[in-house]
């Protein structure tokens, strides 16, 4: 058994996360004694012979710190987390019980691709769950990101909006959220989609379209992408830019034209 | 053919190997009627091995790892005994080391020792020998403990035994570190792999593979490099570990010299990592690689298919439709029947066909491992759908989209038309108030990209008549009779200027009478 100060800590850290708002910032701190306690008994990365008890607590330990630096919103510490825990999952799946925080972090993790548009990680990590591909779809902590890539890839944009009520977490909720609001949004998405799509667009359905509920967003949002707006007939307007005369690579048909003749003069 | 002095017998044969090009599989053929006794072609072999490692001549080792697969089925306890017994002198360390793997022999094997050594008339074996007083090279050793232990794969109860005869193999072998062993060492490896396998427990070999294969790459063992990457390749997606796999392409370079059958294998596992990783361009020409490098399609059925279902799928991805002739092929027919209902589902663009073939055939998609790359084609179904809706109609309502792709509402089909619009993958426009979509006429079809296309194609073309190019082999000497010829035609040439030159002279003359 490790230490009983890194029993002791664990048994704070619980309470502190499972208390009502979370304590954060008390949650920060003792995570990080821990993870020294971690290192000190060498089961931040096992390796050998470590007894199965200690094994387990360790894996709870960061599946917490996981959650915990999502509800802090700081993406790249729950990276860490995340490939800590791998060799958890991976490599000793076969001795640990399992861990009904795994597939929830898995999820979380696929989410958290999807958002930073890492799609072919994304795909990648899917395929390597250990799950059979039926249960990809029953498992509601996996599905959840799964349908989510399959709507954004179709554009079943809306769907992917009502999704952020069905999270089945807490912690998804903020990276739906971020989904939402970061610079490869979804709104970005569908408002490229509508420049390419449309002449031009009432107001009023351009708003329901990007999911705005006052106009001034919209106008906001407009003025970015630089669009015209006719208030007066409450239209946008999309100027069209792709009707331009392409030119002709004189340069790259020259040198292309070099080459084929120096490789058929060495076949003749 | 007789025992004759052995340069003569040597020339022979090394004319033979040169016209052999492929004639190897001619060779085989010819053989069928009467095939040589096991026991005949283990010890020819050995005598190839041996020249292979005297002349350093990889190729001899070559052909004698190509007759493996046909050999290794026949093989029996008591001809590897015979083998070890006629080879290695009675008090050699190494044959006693051999023969401890093998079970004693019985009484009624030894009486029937008179029927299969001595061979009559064997078109490649020569009479036997008098009992060779030192031990051969160290790579006939290897090569037969080769066949040990894929005969130990034959039975269950041996598999235990097979990977601890792999281990001692495999460290001998690191301890002799001789070059002209090297091809036996990458059939080696695979056997070891296969081991492991069979044993239950492949992720175990992974570090093993993986300082064997820094080993070889330091010793520029080019064989056992492409073996082990291969292995190693394997290994790793058999656990789906896609991100190692990646990460072990992008570190090694596969030796440019290795075999076809190794390149294939190397393809194969590219395309599978590329197409998880959504590259479907680059997996496209993996897979073609692979296809075109490996064995025909009735020797190697299994690879062929795999490959072929991989393929099939990309295609898909891809959007194109794969050729109707591919799922004709008589190899090909049954097992892509399930992928054949799939691409007639995109086809069509019907997604509740697609989802009802899916269903039906999951388990197969999902033994294939093909399971999730096909679930991506639904936005392929679609956009099939909506391509083939923008051709045949000139406006169309959303509503009606909606209901002809089985969309679940009027507001998704909005969406998913402007992404399609975006993409280009039709050429329209949404008309929001009236709720319609109206669709252009077809894309002009010239511009800088055909050129490109055209560009890379020729460039193909050149590559592939410079590697062939490369790749012709020349009869050593050969040339002098070139020159010789040459020379004659200079000189008839010269002759003929001379006639000519005469025979102006004679008209001139006969001009000057006439």
């Amino acid at each position: 058994m490790a230490s009983r100060q890194l029993g002791t800590l664990y048994k704070e850290l619980q309470r502190a996360f499972d208390a009502r708002p979370t304590n954060l910032k008390k949650c920060g701190t003792l995570l990080a004694q821990l993870k020294i306690g971690l290192i000190e008994t060498g089961l931040l990365i096992p390796s050998g012979e470590a007894s199965l008890q200690d094994l387990v607590v360790a894996r709870d330990i960061l599946e917490l710190g996981a959650f915990c630096s999502i509800r802090a919103k700081d993406v790249p510490s729950f990276d860490r987390y995340f490939s800590q825990l791998q060799t958890f999952y991976t490599d000793y799946r076969s001795i640990l019980p399992p861990s009904k925080h795994e597939f929830p972090v898995r999820g979380l993790n696929l989410i958290r691709l999807l958002t930073q548009n890492r799609i072919a990680d994304f795909h990648t990590t899917l395929e390597s769950l250990p799950l059979p591909a039926d249960e990809i779809s029953t498992n509601p902590y996996i599905a959840h990101p799964v349908n989510l890539e399959r709507w954004l890839m179709e554009g079943s944009y809306s769907k992917v909006w009502n999704a952020r009520e069905e999270a089945p977490a807490e912690e998804y909720k903020f990276f739906v959220d971020s989904l939402m609001g970061t610079i490869r949004n979804i709104r970005n998405e569908i408002a490229s989609c509508e420049e390419a799509a449309y002449d031009n667009l009432p107001l009023k359905d351009a708003a329901t379209l990007l999911f705005f509920t006052s106009p001034s967003d919209l106008l906001k949002f407009a003025q970015q992408r630089g669009w015209q707006i006719d208030l007066s007939a409450g239209l946008i307007k999309f100027s069209r830019k792709n009707d331009e005369q392409t030119e002709i690579p004189k340069q790259k048909l020259i040198a292309a034209n070099l080459v084929y003749a120096r490789e058929l003069e060495q076949i003749v | 053919m007789p025992e004759v002095n052995t340069t003569e017998k040597d020339k022979k044969q090394e004319e033979k190997a040169k016209k052999d090009g492929k004639d190897d599989t001619s060779k085989t053929k010819e053989e069928k009627p009467i095939p040589p006794t096991p026991t005949a072609e283990i010890k020819s072999n050995i005598a190839l091995i041996e020249r292979a490692v005297v002349d350093l001549e990889p190729r001899f080792a070559h052909r004698v790892l190509r007759s493996l697969t046909a050999l290794r089925k026949r093989l029996d306890y008591k001809i590897l005994r015979d083998a070890v017994e006629e080879n290695y002198p009675s008090e050699s360390t190494v044959k006693a080391s051999l023969l401890s793997w093998l079970p004693p022999a019985s009484p009624a094997d030894q009486s029937m020792d008179v029927d299969t050594a001595v061979q009559p008339n064997d078109p490649i074996t020569p009479a036997p020998p008098p009992r060779s007083t030192s031990d051969p090279v160290p790579e006939v050793e290897i090569y037969l403990r080769l066949l040990f232990i894929h005969h130990l794969h034959t039975s269950k109860e041996n598999y235990r035994k097979s990977l601890d005869l792999c281990k001692e193999t495999v460290d001998t072998m690191q301890s002799l570190n001789r070059r002209s062993m090297d091809p036996i060492a990458a059939k080696i490896w695979f056997a070891v792999e296969r081991s492991y396998e069979l044993g239950g427990d492949l992720a175990v070999a992974r570090p093993v593979f993986l300082a064997a294969q820094r080993t070889a790459s330091l010793r520029h063992d080019d064989d056992t490099q492409a073996s082990l990457i291969n292995r190693l390749l394997r290994n790793y997606l058999h656990y789906s570990l896609y991100d190692q796999a990646d990460k072990l392409v992008s570190k090694t370079t596969f030796p440019v010299s290795a075999g076809n059958p190794q390149f294939a294998r190397y393809h194969y596992f590219l395309g599978r990592i590329k197409a998880v990783q959504l590259n479907y361009t680059a997996a496209h020409t993996n897979l073609q690689q692979a296809i075109r490098r490996a064995p025909p399609a009735k020797t190697a059925p299994g690879f062929y298919q795999a490959v072929h279902k991989l393929f099939v799928v990309v295609e898909l991805l891809m959007g194109d439709i794969p050729d109707r002739s591919t799922f004709r092929h008589p190899v090909l027919q049954k097992a892509l029947r399930a992928y054949f209902d799939i691409v007639k589902a995109v086809r069509t663009g019907s997604l509740s066909e697609f989802q009802a073939t899916l269903a039906e055939h999951a388990p197969q998609f999902e033994t294939d491992k093909t399971y999730t790359l096909i679930v991506r084609l639904r936005q392929n179904v679609i956009k099939t759908g909506i391509r083939r809706l923008s051709l045949s109609y000139s406006r169309i309502s959303l509503r009606d989209i909606c209901l002809k792709l089985h969309l679940d509402s009027e507001e998704d089909a909005e969406y998913i038309v402007g992404k399609a619009i975006r993409d280009g993958v039709i050429e329209g426009r949404i008309v929001h108030e009236k709720g319609w979509m109206e669709c252009e006429g077809r894309k002009n079809g010239y511009g800088p990209e055909v050129s490109d296309v055209f560009g890379r194609r020729i460039g193909y073309c050149l590559e592939l008549h410079n590697q062939s190019v490369k790749a012709m082999r020349y009869p050593l000497n050969a040339h002098r009779k070139e020159l010789a010829a040459a020379e004659g035609a200079r000189e008839r040439e010269r002759e003929l200027a001379k006639e000519i030159q005469e025979g102006e002279l004679d008209d001139d003359e006969g001009l000057g009478d006439f």
